[in-house]
């Protein structure tokens, strides 16, 4: 087996070059993110929310973006049959990392292009840019994290539980969701929010990747006879 | 290195598919498992491949005696399927540079080009979409991509199917060689030449 580093870097690299070429993922997730903007643009016409309710509006529509763009990176390999192909020549640990990059990276440019739009629509100011930035990053990657991870619970129930989908993802993003809401709101000129919120949502992050690391070495070897 | 099978039995639901399965499988030996449709061939290699687990007992690779660890394992076994499917949207060199790679392999374009001539793949077929290609075609690449993995242990599951006549002597041919060089080979057929082939047969009995 090649080094764990390479073969994570094929599998991004794989990621990258299919779906740049399908182009579905990235159109649905960045087309539900301008719909949803534009629909809470035009409902609150021109008026601008609080911050802790804009702060709330931002993730909803972070969340849901992401839901649609990260909700199928097992389960179209499964249904194309590629999944056969990587379960007999890659590793775990190199197909979970290599597709959590890759959704992360996903999600960076989804919330790159989402965030700027959203201040602009709302019309709201960011008076603590570097908490700001820092939440963003942080609340995205634990739906990477989150994400891969539930994507793969999906790929284990052979594609019968996609509705479940955003249900099962709920619960595991909470705790970095909620103070990245309070984090976000406190960004935009709200109640002040605790900082130690970033040092929590970070523990979580890499608690879950830990997790994900772990549990799917289980589903995919699990199945595997192991 | 020896493949082991130990009391092997797999249910799917009421249907036991196989029950109680032993052997071992030598280095050097092309073993062709036959036996009618839904007899188990397929269960048996994905067995061999730990992409199933059995009911009951155990399958091992044995290298010295000692079981190999479950990396391992996995860089020692090569596949082709049917249901293996390779990346529509990457190139025949993509999905070969992508599968050989995950196997710690890099190939340089003269093995590439090596290879495509060993499985008979025009070398303009190394720049063109696996979407373009035939099913045929197809089945040479996941061939070439057994041959430059270099596993010991070669599972292959109806390998010919879609393959003209010069595509079956080439697989034949590959299988032997691989054999030659000390691999354990498995070959679920239906095909009589085929398995008037191999140095051993297992015939598998639908009840």
């Amino acid at each position: 087996m090649s080094s764990s580093f390479t073969q994570i870097s094929l599998v991004l690299k794989k990621e990258l070059v299919t779906s740049l070429r399908d182009r579905s993922s990235w159109a649905t997730m960045l087309m539900f993110a301008l719909v949803t903007l534009s629909a809470v643009s035009l409902a609150l016409r021109g008026a601008i929310p609080s911050p802790t309710i804009s702060a709330a509006l931002l993730w909803v529509i972070l969340f849901f973006s992401s839901m649609a763009g990260v909700g199928n990176i097992f389960t179209s390999e499964s249904a194309s049959g590629t999944l056969l192909a990587l379960r007999i020549y890659g590793s775990a640990s190199a197909v979970l990392f290599g597709k959590f990059f890759y959704t992360l990276i996903l999600l960076i440019v989804m919330s790159l292009f989402t965030v700027p739009l959203f201040i602009i629509f709302i019309g709201i100011s960011v008076s603590e840019t570097l908490i700001f930035i820092i939440s963003i990053v942080l609340g995205v990657w634990g739906i990477a994290s989150a994400g891969t991870l539930t994507a793969a619970i999906m790929m284990a129930t052979d594609g019968k539980g996609g509705g479940l989908f955003s249900i099962l993802m709920l619960p595991v993003i909470l705790p970095v969701f909620l103070p990245a809401i309070a984090l976000t709101a406190f960004s935009f000129g709200g109640d002040a929010a605790s900082v130690k919120y970033l040092g929590a949502m970070l523990i979580y992050d890499l608690l879950i990747t830990v997790a994900a690391s772990m549990l799917f070495d289980f589903l995919w070897y699990e199945e595997s006879g192991e | 290195m020896k493949l082991s099978f130990e009391s092997v039995g797999m249910r799917f639901g009421a249907k036991e598919l196989i029950k109680d399965f032993t052997h071992t499988f030598e280095p050097s030996t092309i073993t062709a498992i036959t036996g009618a449709n839904g007899s188990g061939k397929s269960t048996l290699l994905r067995l061999a491949a730990h992409l199933t687990m059995p009911t009951s007992g155990r399958v091992t690779i044995t290298s010295d005696n000692k079981p190999l660890t479950r990396g391992a394992y996995i860089g020692a076994v090569a596949m082709t399927t049917p249901e293996m499917a390779l990346y529509t949207r990457l190139t025949a060199r993509e999905n070969l540079s992508f599968f050989v790679g995950l196997r710690g392999k890099s190939l340089s374009d003269n093995d590439i080009k090596k290879l495509f001539d060993k499985v008979g793949l025009p070398i303009d077929a190394l720049s063109k979409r696996i979407d373009t290609f035939s099913t045929g075609m197809r089945q040479r690449l996941k061939v070439a991509m057994m041959i430059a993995a270099a596993a010991p242990v070669w599972l292959l599951d109806e390998p010919t199917l879609g393959l003209d006549e010069k595509g079956r002597k080439m697989v034949m041919r590959e299988a032997w060689e691989a054999s030659a060089g000390g691999a354990i080979v498995l070959w679920a057929t239906n095909d009589k030449k085929e398995s008037e082939a191999a140095d051993d047969v297992i015939e598998l009995h639908a009840d």
